[in-house]
């Protein structure tokens, strides 16, 4: 892999505090500056399908795609996404053949990914260290393989977006109404399960399986509150996932706090939430002294 | 009633938009439709009346290919291309919290270029003269979630037409309006076919509006009980086989010929001008 370290030094310039001088912790930045924008964009969307739940089946399918790997000697970070994106596959599958609702599909993907999970686990004790892991995430750790990988990832998914983002809100507004006009609403949920479930697991590295969902539909939730149209709710989103991230990590590092970096990244996108409520609150009052 | 045979012989001749041949639909080991076979005349107002749950939208969704059916659906077009199809669906479930303009709900299907950079000036003109066409210009940077059932139902229309359809197909267009604003609907409706030229094919289940703007109805109760012209179709046998007691919401025998029909700008188009 060719070495990304300018990338890097480059993080230090653009973020001139003491603690961005370590390699482990540009690394971490450059990582979070990746993936936040797709945790955005992606959010949007499960937001307007109304897909929170099947983002917390494909995190929980992590600790299942890890037991996997370590059955069959393979690298996790290579059965982890796979298997997501099989489960996220499947899970969508079923949802458009069966006349099940779709959170009792997810919910029955969901227990058997996990029993799944801890029955390998539980044979080996050793590996309960990996479950740790992926409680919690640690974006600290990622590697210089996981940011390229990242990186392809990123093209690709902006590459697919700025296709299919018109017509995922379209098939989201109305699944019927989308297929009369011609959008095949089959390959769009497909694609984008895949790329969920592929964004879904790096999300588990950098801030565990409990917070994966929140990093995910918190940004895209303050934006709703705060865009008037679906052009800015996508801005709004990127803005509060990006900051949310970049002081969150910040933040985490700094003395007086020492915390997780996952959580803290998820109590800044919070704190945007909030705002963006009071705001959206304010604005309805407002109308409602107007007429 | 010889005149009125007469009157509407002819457009059963012309070759029909749609003709359902034998279609049955079973949900759930529940027959839902039972061999339907009817046809829609090409360029009229055809509508498909029977009590709720006769299997009317099931109809459609058939229509759309929404639902899986044994039989055969044939479209035919004037000229030699794909039949476009705009659906105008009823009370369209949908998120109303989320944040969307009407111009941008408009081009989701239109616009290839991402609407994080806004909707292009062309499409934004276009959309403009389409929501004139229903009269809603000044519904264009509202936001689709705080447009009232009328309004939504405009919105939708205009979508539809800006596919540009051969058949446009109506699941009841006025529900949840007033009885004024769904005369005023379906009198839209009416110019704007005269002037594009479209088949029309709607659900509806009020019969004041049947009979005074279709000009072909199928009377569905799981199988077609009748059709035809509304004066012929919507007999009084008809309707008590298919509704049970009408309650004499329309008296077939009591319309006067010609204009018992419809007195609206289609028929001057077709059969009595």
């Amino acid at each position: 892999m060719p070495d990304l370290a300018f990338l890097y030094t480059l993080m230090s310039w653009i973020f001139p505090f003491e603690c961005i001088e370590a390699r482990f912790m540009q690394q971490a930045m450059l990582g979070l500056l990746l993936l936040s924008p797709m945790t955005a964009s992606m959010g949007i969307q499960v937001v307007n399908f109304r897909m929170a739940f099947f983002s917390d089946a494909i995190s929980h399918s992590a600790f299942a795609g890890v037991a996997l790997g370590l059955l069959f000697a393979v690298d996790p970070h290579l059965s982890m996404p796979v298997f997501g994106i099989l489960v996220g596959l499947c899970i969508v599958l079923v949802q458009r053949t069966s006349s099940l609702s779709t959170d009792t599909v997810i919910g029955v993907f969901f227990s058997a990914v996990i029993a799944f999970g801890l029955a390998v686990v539980s044979r080996d004790p050793s590996s309960t260290r990996n479950l740790q892991l992926f409680l919690y995430g640690d974006i600290l750790t990622i590697g210089n393989t996981d940011i390229w990988f990242l990186i392809a990832l990123f093209l690709l998914f902006f590459l697919y977006q700025a296709k299919a983002y018109n017509r995922l809100l379209y098939i989201g507004i109305n699944p019927t109404l989308a297929r009369t006009h011609r959008v095949s609403v089959g390959f769009h949920q497909y694609t984008f399960a895949a790329f969920l479930s592929l964004v879904v697991m790096f999300s588990v590295w950098a801030v565990g399986v409990l917070l994966v969902t929140a990093m995910i539909i918190v940004p895209a939730a303050s934006a709703r509150n705060l865009a008037r149209s679906a052009g800015g709710m996508f801005w709004w989103a990127l803005v509060i996932s990006l900051s949310s991230a970049v002081s969150g990590l910040i933040l985490s590092a700094q003395d007086f706090a020492q915390t997780a970096t996952g959580a803290t990244i998820v109590l800044c996108s919070c704190l945007w939430f909030i705002v963006s409520a009071v705001i959206a609150l304010f604005r309805r009052m407002q109308k409602t002294n107007i007429s | 009633m010889i005149d009125a045979t007469g009157l509407y012989d002819e457009p059963l001749n012309i070759e029909p938009a749609v003709v359902f041949e034998g279609v049955s639909v079973t949900l759930g080991g529940v027959s839902i439709l039972d061999r339907v076979t009817a046809s829609v005349p090409r360029g009229g107002c055809t509508s498909i009346v029977g009590p709720n749950g006769a299997g009317k939208t099931t109809l459609l969704l058939a229509l759309l290919g929404e639902v899986p059916y044994r039989g055969g659906i044939h479209f035919s077009s004037k000229i030699n291309r794909n039949v476009r199809v705009g659906y105008v669906p009823q009370r369209l479930a949908f998120d109303r919290g989320i944040p969307l303009t009407v111009a941008e709900f408009m081009n989701l299907g239109f616009q290839d270029k991402p609407l994080w950079f806004g909707l292009s000036g062309d499409l934004k003109k276009k959309t403009r003269k389409q929501l004139a066409m229903v009269k809603s210009d000044h519904l264009e940077n509202r936001r689709l979630g705080a447009l009232s059932g009328g309004e939504l139902q405009r919105v939708l229309l205009a979508l539809a037409l800006a596919q540009e359809p051969d058949l446009l197909v109506l699941d009841e267009p006025a529900a949840g309006v007033d009885i004024h604003g769904e005369h005023v609907f379906c009198e839209l409706l009416d110019n704007l076919r005269a002037k594009l030229g479209f088949t029309q094919l709607m659900v509806s289940h009020d019969l004041a509006t049947v009979t005074h703007h279709a000009t072909h109805v199928i009377c569905l109760n799981h199988r077609v009980a009748a059709e035809g012209p509304p004066c012929q179709a919507l007999t009084d046998e008809t309707l008590t086989a298919i509704f049970g007691m009408h309650m004499g919401l329309v008296d077939s025998r009591s319309m006067p010929f010609g204009k018992s029909v419809c007195t609206a700008a289609c028929c001057k188009g077709g059969r009595l001008a």
